[in-house]
């Protein structure tokens, strides 16, 4: 008896949720078809679209997007035209229409196709022989700036001076394609391009010697004490360290010790130290070091 | 009998029924009272770069306040709340939207925010981020004082940011269909 009650009120609520889920759907299949608006399904940045209407009547049009906001008196069953400068902006616009009673549609403005390229490369300067040193990042928008997130390729194209160019293909995602390499071993401007289409950004990062390398000095005895010098700094790749790379020459007369910081001017790094006795001139830029050099006393 | 048992429990369950559509029409005003955003953030998958943890507190920090500038900026119609917050196209898009509601009389209202954000690129020097936003909120347009739309709206957002003096600023911020 029991389990025959409950079946009965089983099938009984049963039935009662089927007739309301059966009245919300026919209920939202009503509200969908009396939406009066019929709105773009394809719109992209910066053309003109017509939005439909339904009815008869006066009423009042709405629009409200990622940068405008318009109010428009208008008549049911006339199309509503927007023009390509409102709707310059990708993204999503409400539209409202107002009558009796006020319906909405929401539809997506595409962005249009790349027109500018935004290229990021660091660093400006970068030592030769740094592995992964050097970065891009690119990134497409169309005229009116709205990110381009279909996937498009972009060619990077590096040229130094004295070597083959370089190029590599690399396709977008999200709206952003990149790179990163190592620097070249020679010192000077290496061009950077990056291309979509006929579309081109370029960029230059200035290469420059590393740490110098292998120092060596020279020196003689003047009539104000000892004049040191270096030959040409270079680093490990052979490359002339920028000037103004300090040297710091280091003499040892006795127990007496004595510095000198010089910079190196047109390759070289020279300075004169006080030193009576025999005096041994080391010297050392970065982590590199030089030979010793051993010098008599003055007569 | 069991007409009358059946009632009975047809009637507790719309009672239940009843209880729960009260709840969940007051659960709106209950749940307002706090309508600063909610800002998460994953950055478990960025790439070519991580995101440091103390990034990541600034950008959901910096996003949260955004967001609840831009929410007070199109319900005062005023562009000062944007000031220092969004750059580039970002600022330009909403500053337009300011002016252009000022002309139409007509302010919006982006109510209880939550913002999913997702970490999906972070520049090899950290000048750029890009993040995918999935936003749900109430949005709200209103003409004078008749609210003309209402909706729970969930938004999917790309956004770039790029790193400021003090603060990670949206440089970008568009809406699309799905990512």
């Amino acid at each position: 008896m029991s389990s025959l009650i409950n079946t009965a009120c089983k099938s009984h609520r049963v039935h009662a949720a089927l007739v309301t889920v059966a009245l919300i759907c026919l209920a939202m299949v009503a509200g969908a078809q009396d939406v009066p608006l019929h709105v773009p399904s394809n719109a992209v940045a910066g053309q003109a679209v017509s939005i439909a209407t339904k009815g008869n009547g006066p009423a009042t049009f709405y629009l409200r997007g990622p940068s405008i906001s318009l109010k428009r008196d208008t008549e049911l069953g006339q199309n509503i035209d927007l023009s390509a400068k409102e709707l310059q902006t990708s993204g999503d616009y409400v539209a409202v229409l107002c009558a009796s009673t006020c319906s909405s549609a929401r539809f997506f403005v595409a962005p249009g196709k790349p027109a500018v390229l935004t290229f990021l490369v660091h660093p400006s300067r970068a030592p030769v022989g740094l592995n992964d040193g050097i970065n891009g990042v690119v990134l497409p928008f169309d005229q009116f700036h709205n990110l381009v997130l279909a996937p498009a390729t972009v060619q990077f194209e590096l040229t130094a001076k004295g070597s083959a160019p370089t190029s590599r293909d690399v396709q977008t995602h999200d709206g952003i394609a990149w790179f990163r390499t190592s620097s070249g071993k020679s010192a000077g401007a290496l061009q950077i391009s990056a291309s979509l289409s006929d579309l081109v950004a370029r960029r230059v990062v200035q290469q420059v010697a590393s740490d110098p390398c292998n120092l060596r000095i020279k020196g003689q005895r003047t009539a104000r004490g000892i004049l040191v010098e270096t030959e040409p700094v270079r680093d490990c790749s052979g490359n002339p360290v920028p000037d103004g790379t300090i040297v710091t020459f280091t003499a040892k007369d006795g127990h007496e010790v004595s510095f000198v910081d010089a910079p190196v001017k047109h390759d070289i790094a020279r300075a004169t130290m006080v030193a009576k006795g025999p005096v041994v001139v080391s010297a050392a830029s970065g982590v590199a070091t030089g030979n010793e050099l051993r010098l008599g006393g003055s007569e | 009998m069991k007409k009358d048992l059946c009632n009975t429990e047809h009637h507790a369950w719309l009672r239940v029924f009843a209880l729960i559509v009260l709840v969940l029409l007051s659960s709106s005003t209950l749940f307002a009272v706090d309508n600063s955003p909610q800002v998460t953030l994953d950055a478990s998958n960025t790439g070519p770069r991580s995101v440091e943890t103390l990034t990541q507190r600034a950008i959901v920090r910096d996003y949260k306040f955004a967001w609840a500038n831009l929410d007070v900026a199109l319900e005062s119609n005023s562009a000062g709340p944007l000031n220092g917050l969004f750059a580039g196209p970002a600022n330009d898009c909403l500053r337009g939207t300011v002016s252009s509601q000022q002309r139409s009389g007509m302010t919006s209202r982006y109510l209880n925010q939550r913002h999913k954000l997702e970490a999906i690129f972070y520049a090899p020097v950290g000048d750029v981020i890009e993040l995918h936003d999935t936003a749900e909120y109430d949005f709200e347009i209103h003409d004078g004082g008749k609210t003309i739309h209402n909706e729970h709206a969930i938004v999917h957002y790309v956004v770039l940011m790029t790193p400021g003096a003090d603060r990670w600023v949206i440089r970008q911020l568009q809406a699309v269909p799905q990512f």
